[in-house]
């Protein structure tokens, strides 16, 4: 009897104890995933970057290169403060870098099959890189995203970063080369290209254009592989161009325009929150340039905004960006056909290739103007062919100073590639900016507080008109 | 013979048992004569023969032979020994509130004698809590207890306000007290609308302990140190504060006892800001009618402009008294009524009690309806077994909660009127017919009355807090106890912003339902021996089981077609979101008490915790307390008549603590939005594409449970016949292996790592001097002080660390935890030359110029004090309380709008003349500086350029401050003339709470409002924050 009793409390007691540890086990999130399909996580990259590029860099920092003539909380004046570049580090470093390196590695353990989705992660990873060093210079990027080896990774300087980038942008080259017939499918994931390895490839190499014409800036010995590029295929058509859809439904539409929804209603053109300085208004307007008509709104010829206008200006006072360009449904546009026409003009015309420049550049001015007189998702105007001659007949003989203000023209609304261009070419010339605390115009962010109070490596923040490296 | 000896014998033992026996009768009473029904009366000596009075305070007991001493005693009430003289009639009253030989409770709702005890507990009981009702329990507490720091988000109707116990130990967060009412823990978190970290648009919705009914509540008992804690494990780490809620008592003629407790308050704006009425909306001396906040306008004379401002009509040019603000702001009204019914017998007791709580808020269309029903009862089944059950619902609705921080149309802040805009004006805010914003100032900013009006901000929270215990006792002094709790709470929110709001101008919705639910099982079991008679000894055996959930599901919709309809059908845009948690702990404890002669006690538990949270492997952990209480006075037999009591304590305790629920293991989420600037955001599936992401931290490896140990030494004296008290402790924590979410360099590809990390040291003292200095039949004056100072010390975070932000308050002002520093506010300051530390002026513009991000010291005050005062002059009673806080820095955001917007008085001063900022010095080419000479472009150009390149040095300030906290003056009718209405107490009373800020460093907002609420510990912040308010009124207390 004593014997059960003793044996009965044990069992209770071991019932007990398992049932506790049983009970403990709810330490999973039901909510999660533990793993992630690539055409689950890529969107998710795409879409955080072009988002937070448009809403931040795109409302706060297009008046930087002038291209319109005031945005709100703009850093232009020499400050940059911890939201723009607290925000714009983190999108780049842990939204879109951090997923890449997961995507990236998963597919690289998975073998050849892989390929193609590995290459997508490299190549974005690589435009990452550029812009990251485009916007900060000095950059975390052989110890970055390693937090295990490296929890405070050390800074590489800018020339090292591009030709980093270069580096990474012919790894995914020669993983394109080497896939084989049956890749993976990744036409969900992948909202640029839907899958379209070739125009990767193209894209692959028309960043590589871009980054040596920055780097040869400084090393002309980038010559050389700017003319092994040049034979590579690239973006040569709008119908490869780069670029993320959006659309014209509210939870899918260009924060651009969305702005405007929200905060004041109406349009570009009603509201005058994006107005052109002279910089990008007499460039426009001039030459017949077809695209004055479909990208600026000026029907009573008010002319340019002055850069002095405070915050997003006063509707029908100037010019304004027209709804052709700002509206729901308008394209990120990340690489345009006619950027490489325009290179191969600059290129042509400094004899580092033996490019005919003056057709290059009559290409690209067509490209541009096609683009967006119809080429451009959801294009709201055209173009007319004759208009296009018209105004190519008008320019004349190409010159490196043309080149250079149609690259100008041709980054219009894309303030990175914009701000590039000026830095790197010198043109146009910019206005002053009033009240500025720089003697010249923005060439640099600071370092989000958040790096530089959690990683001793950051270098002390440069006056924000230091110019770059790549800069003459 | 033998049989005839044997009766004899038991005949003249029985005689001798008979002779030798006293029955002692009497009643029990507390001061004012009220019955105290299940007071217990014990024969000392012979604790095993006692009683308890009856529903009319009476008793009756058998003393054994030899018994000269009873001992009566009744929870919240003085325990008393009685030597028995010749009489059998013993009629006892016992104090309220008297400390020593108080009852107090302990840790799992154990009552034990506070000369026992080895830790400081305090103790408020319920005269002092309704005094002058605050309508968040918590605030009760400001000024009267030692080592708690109260703070609170300002005058939101219902807004939240955070404890803090003897400083900050836990950098991640975890420095709330657990709460328990009658013995069960209930959730006191607090979860701000709006984004996260509290800064966008934040809501504060309050704290959860903040719906518990002040008239309910016989006492709170504050468990400051871990020794006090340690049964209570590691939830209680930052202390704990025990609620007591009031059991049934009958009326002292019989039946049932009704108390009714009414007041009605108004509510006005504590403090507004000094305004300036000199100068006009505009800038640069010109006037300007969409200038709102920016006063830099030309001098009001009284001339016509073109256009005022809303109207857009021409006219003069006027001043409007202090900004308008009169106009804006209203008069709240607060009603609180209580009804409670009672009774008791020696077999039952019940208590059912009936709250209300109506408010009208100072902010236009803010309101709070608050609603308690409460019933506490018990049951003596037998000798043996008794039950008791509590139940309480409240359900609050709250409407225009009033939004804080940035980053939301629906802020108004101070900053958001002018010295020539008429808040008139801009009514009415609405066109009816068509729903069109009216009024406005310009297309880009809103009516503040449609903000107001129109946009909702409402909140619809059920609370049910119910508990049940059995306690079995076989055995005289061997007892079990087995207590279930269960907390619900149900929290509804809805915000909208009206269609045509400007910045929202499509309109939206948002629907917030938060869940939170706890389980808690206790099973106790006590047992009581005396081993000799000098040594007793009392053990506690105990098993705990603990379940947390939460559950969080949302909907966010946008762009509606038809306004004010809140439908997902009617939004172009519909996120939904959907959060749950869920966390179990079991734990194990056991407690003894040593007692030798009453004076020496050693305390010892034993706590192991298992947390579901924690690694399998790793998930049990133990902490040990020890505790001791030596009462001198007794020992050495020191008292006289001017020394009373004196008793010495000491004791160490370690505490272990796990961690939040799925934090072990790396994670995709799937996301719903992709974020923008502005909440520009887009949403999930884009272009019929799902998304998930990598979770931002990366999860712990090996993670060990927090270890905190703590220390505590402490006296209480008593001199004067008790008339003056003094109680001190020193106390001192070391806090090791705080699982935290440590900021890592974002170019990881991750924000954070969860690791175990540093040391936080934190050591103090307090005190608390309490007496009567005067006691006559007339006239008492009672007073007490109590002194609180304990600092934080962060030894060590990790390594290649030296500081991690613990909270942001946007721009470049955070703050901070620092090795080798404390709890600190990091800024941008001027840019200062280092020999006289003056402000380097920019030669080129005579401005100041901005300097390297720094500390600007700890956010937690250097001390805090409470001054409490009541006086009884005849049938009057007046009391007031003041409380001090001293030190600690604060960044106002509101201050820092007020002075760029030229809306105060400073900013007048030269604003007309050539304006030199004397305070700044010019560097020389050596490195020296001379006195600047540099006129700035005008007094606009100073003030204005003040916080430029984010500079918040001059908006930082010292946030000591002294205030005069509540005043109650209550006249009681004499007993006399209530007889005949068979009322057996009513008195009337003024009370006003917050009535007055007495001194402050920091101009034109009051210093204790936080943009943090009680969830986040951003101490040290302020941005647009609804000032506090005084509240005023009448109160009327009814016993029948």
């Amino acid at each position: 009897m004593k014997f059960l009793k003793i044996f009965s409390l044990i069992l209770l007691i071991g019932v007990m104890v398992t049932s506790c540890e049983e009970a403990l086990d709810v330490n999973t999130d039901p909510l999660v995933a533990t793993s992630a399909d690539p055409n689950a996580v890529l969107p998710f990259v795409f879409v955080q970057y072009s988002n937070r590029h448009t809403s931040e860099l795109g409302t706060r920092m297009m008046d930087v290169p002038q291209h319109i003539a005031a945005c709100f909380n703009s850093p232009r004046a020499g400050a940059t403060g911890s939201t723009i570049t607290g925000n714009t580090w983190g999108m780049y470093y842990t939204q879109v870098l951090g997923n890449l390196a997961l995507v990236e590695a998963d597919a690289l353990e998975g073998g050849p099959g892989n390929n193609n989705i590995a290459a997508i992660a490299k190549i974005f990873k690589a435009k990452s890189f550029f812009e990251l060093s485009s916007i900060w210079g000095a950059i975390p990027f052989t110890q970055g995203l390693d937090g295990v080896q490296f929890p405070t990774p050390e800074f590489d300087s800018q020339e090292e970063v591009f030709r980093g980038v270069l580096t990474i942008l012919d790894e995914a080259i020669d993983l394109i080369d080497a896939m084989p017939a049956d890749v993976a499918d990744v036409s969900t994931g992948d909202i640029i290209y839907g899958g379209n390895m070739d125009n990767w490839r193209r894209w692959a190499n028309s960043l590589k254009l871009r980054v040596l014409m920055m780097i040869r800036n400084k090393d002309a010995a980038a010559d050389n592989e700017i003319s092994k590029v040049l034979s590579e295929p690239m973006i040569e058509d709008n119908s490869q161009a780069a670029l993320i859809r959006y659309a014209d439904n509210p939870a899918e539409t260009n924060s651009w325009q969305r702005l405007i929804t929200n905060f004041f209603g109406g349009t570009s053109e009603s509201s005058g929150v994006y107005s052109p300085t002279s910089v990008s208004y007499d460039l426009f307007n001039q030459n017949d340039d077809p695209r004055f008509d479909v990208m600026i709104y000026d029907p009573s010829d008010l002319g340019p905004a002055d850069m002095g206008l405070a915050t997003f200006g006063a509707p029908g006072s100037t010019a304004h960006v027209s709804n052709a360009v700002v509206r729901n449904d308008m394209s990120h546009n990340m690489f345009l056909p006619s950027e490489i026409s325009f290179y191969r003009a600059e290129l042509a015309l400094l004899g580092v290739s033996t490019d005919d420049a003056q057709a290059e550049f009559e290409k690209g001015l067509r490209q541009i103007c096609e683009f967006w007189g119809g080429a451009v998702p959801g294009a709201t105007a055209t173009i007319a062919t004759a208009d296009i001659d018209n105004f190519i007949s008008n320019i004349g003989a190409v010159d490196l100073q043309k080149v250079h203000e149609q690259l100008y023209l041709e980054s219009f609304f894309r303030p990175v590639v914009a701000w590039n261009t000026v830095r790197r070419t010198k043109v146009p010339d910019m206005l002053p900016v009033p009240g500025s605390g720089i003697t010249t115009i923005l060439k640099r962010f600071n370092y989000p507080p958040n790096e530089v109070s959690s990683n001793p490596n950051t270098p002390a923040n440069l006056p924000t008109d230091t110019p770059m490296w790549f800069e003459n | 013979m033998k049989k005839t000896t044997l009766v004899l014998l038991l005949l003249f033992c029985a005689m001798g048992t008979m002779l030798a026996q006293r029955t002692i009768t009497g009643t029990v009473s507390d001061n004012a004569g009220e019955a105290l029904i299940g007071a217990s009366i014990i024969v000392k000596g012979s604790e095993n023969v006692g009683t308890t009075s009856d529903i009319d305070g009476s008793y009756s007991l058998e003393v054994p032979a030899g018994s000269t001493v009873l001992i009566y005693s009744y929870t919240g009430y003085g325990t008393k020994e009685m030597t028995l003289g010749a009489s059998n009639v013993m009629n006892v009253s016992l104090e309220e509130g008297v400390l020593v030989g108080e009852v107090v409770v302990t840790a799992l709702g154990i009552e034990r004698e506070s000369k026992d005890l080895g830790y400081s507990i305090d103790k408020v009981g319920s005269e002092e809590l309704v005094r002058a009702r605050e309508t968040n329990i918590v605030n009760a507490l400001q000024g009267k207890v030692t080592g708690v720091q109260v703070s609170n988000t300002g005058g939101n109707l219902g807004g939240s306000s955070k404890v803090i116990i003897r400083g900050v130990n836990s950098l991640a967060g975890r420095n709330n007290p657990l709460w328990v009412i009658d013995g069960v823990p209930f959730n006191n978190a607090q979860n701000p609308g709006g984004d996260a970290n509290g800064i966008s648009g934040n809501r504060d919705f309050g704290n959860g302990a903040s719906v518990v009914n002040p008239d309910d509540i016989e006492s709170i008992s504050v468990l400051k140190g871990a020794a006090a804690t340690a049964l209570y494990g590691s939830r209680a780490a930052a202390g704990a504060i025990l609620v007591t809620t009031k059991s049934g008592k009958g009326s002292k003629g019989g039946g049932p006892r009704v108390e009714v407790n009414s007041s009605y308050r108004q509510d006005r704006l504590m403090v507004s800001p000094d305004y300036q009425q000199d100068y006009a909306m505009g800038s640069q001396f010109k006037y300007d009618s969409s200038s709102v906040g920016f006063d830099w306008g030309p001098r009001i004379v009284g001339q016509n402009v073109r256009s005022l401002p809303v109207t857009g009509e021409s006219g003069p040019l006027q001043a409007v008294d202090d900004n308008g603000i009169n106009d804006f702001f209203e008069v709240g009204n607060t009603f609180i009524n209580n009804f409670a019914i009672s009774d008791a017998s020696e077999k039952m007791n019940y208590r059912l009690s009936l709250g209300a709580l109506n408010q009208t808020g100072v902010i236009p269309g803010s309101s709070l309806d608050r609603y308690t029903i409460s019933l506490k009862a018990g049951v003596k089944h037998s000798d043996k077994l008794r039950s008791d059950f509590g139940i309480q619902y409240i359900t609050t609705e709250s409407e225009g909660t009033a939004a804080a921080g940035a980053n939301d149309p629906n802020i108004i802040g101070f900053s958001s009127f002018s010295s020539t805009l008429d808040q008139n004006l801009f009514k009415p805010w609405i066109d009816e017919d068509l729903g069109t914003q009216l009024n406005q100032i310009d297309p880009s900013s809103n009516n503040p009355f449609w903000i107001r009006n129109e946009n909702r901000n409402d909140r619809d929270d059920s609370r049910l807090l119910a508990n049940f215990s059995m306690t079995y006792t076989p055995i005289k002094d061997l007892s079990f106890t087995g207590r279930v709790g269960y907390d619900y709470n149900q929290d509804n929110r809805f915000f909208s912003n009206r269609k045509g709001t400007a910045q929202r101008i499509v309109g939206d919705f948002t629907v917030d339902n938060l869940n939170r639910t706890q389980f808690n099982i206790d099973i106790i079991g006590n047992y009581k021996v005396d081993l000799t008679e000098d040594f007793s000894l009392a053990i506690l055996g105990g098993f705990n089981y603990n379940r947390r959930e939460f559950s969080r599901e949302g909907l966010f919709s946008t762009d509606l077609l038809v306004p004010e309809l809140f439908s997902p059908g009617n939004a172009a845009q519909n996120v939904a979101t959907r959060d749950f948690s869920e966390h179990i702990l079991f734990g194990a404890y056991s407690s003894v008490d040593l007692s030798y002669k009453d004076y020496l006690t050693l305390n010892l538990t034993g706590r192991n915790d298992w947390s579901s949270t924690l690694p399998i492997d790793n998930n049990s952990y133990f902490y040990p307390s020890a505790s001791l209480a030596f009462v001198f006075s007794d020992a050495l037999n020191l008292t006289s008549d001017a020394f009373s009591y004196g008793k010495l304590r000491a004791s160490f305790a370690q505490v272990g603590n796990d961690t939040g629920p799925y934090q072990l293991d790396f994670n995709f989420f799937p996301i719903a939005s992709a974020s923008g600037q502005y909440s520009l955001d887009v949403n999930f599936p884009f272009d019929g594409r799902l998304a998930f992401a990598k979770a931002n931290t990366i999860p712990p490896e090996d993670l060990l449970p927090e270890r905190q140990n703590s220390v505590e030494v402490g006296a209480e004296l008593k001199f004067f016949d008790y008339k003056l008290g003094l109680d001190i402790a020193y106390f001192a924590t070391q806090n090791n292996d705080q699982i935290l979410r440590l900021p890592i360099p974002q170019t990881t590809g991750f924000g954070f790592l969860r690791t175990n990390v540093g040391q936080v040291n934190t050591s103090g003292i307090e005190f608390t001097v309490d007496a009567t200095p005067i006691s006559t039949k007339n006239f008492q004056w009672n007073t007490a002080v109590n002194f609180s100072s304990a600092k934080t010390e962060v030894v060590e975070l990790t390594e290649g660390v030296d500081r991690i932000q613990l909270a942001s308050a946007f721009t470049s002002v955070s703050v901070q935890a620092v090795e080798g520093g404390g709890i600190e506010l990091f800024a941008t300051p001027w840019l200062r030359d280092s020999t006289t530390n003056r402000p380097i002026i920019n030669p080129a513009t005579g401005e100041r110029q901005a300097g390297e991000l720094k500390s600007f010291g700890s956010v937690l005050p250097d001390f805090t004090m409470g001054f409490v005062n009541n006086f009884s002059i005849g049938d009057f009673d007046l009391s007031f309380t003041v409380d001090w806080r001293s030190g600690g820095v604060m960044k106002s955001s509101t201050v820092e709008n007020l002075q760029t917007g030229g809306l105060t008085q400073e900013t007048t001063q030269n604003r007309e003349g050539t304006f030199i900022d004397k305070e700044g010095v010019l560097l020389n080419p050596d490195g020296t500086v001379r006195e600047n000479d540099i006129p700035l472009a005008s007094a606009q150009a100073f003030w204005t350029s003040l916080d430029n390149n984010g500079v918040s040095e001059a908006s930082i300030f010292d946030a000591s401050f002294v205030k005069l906290r509540e005043v109650a003056i209550s006249y009681n009718l004499p007993k006399s003339l209530l007889e005949n209405a068979k009322i057996s107490g009513l008195s009337i009373g003024l009370e006003a709470r917050n009535v007055a800020l007495l001194w402050s460093k920091v101009p034109h907002i009051d210093p204790e409002t936080n943009l943090f609420g009680s969830g986040i510990d951003g101490f040290g912040v302020e941005r647009s924050n609804i000032s506090s308010t005084r509240s005023m009124g009448v109160n009327l207390k009814l016993t029948f």
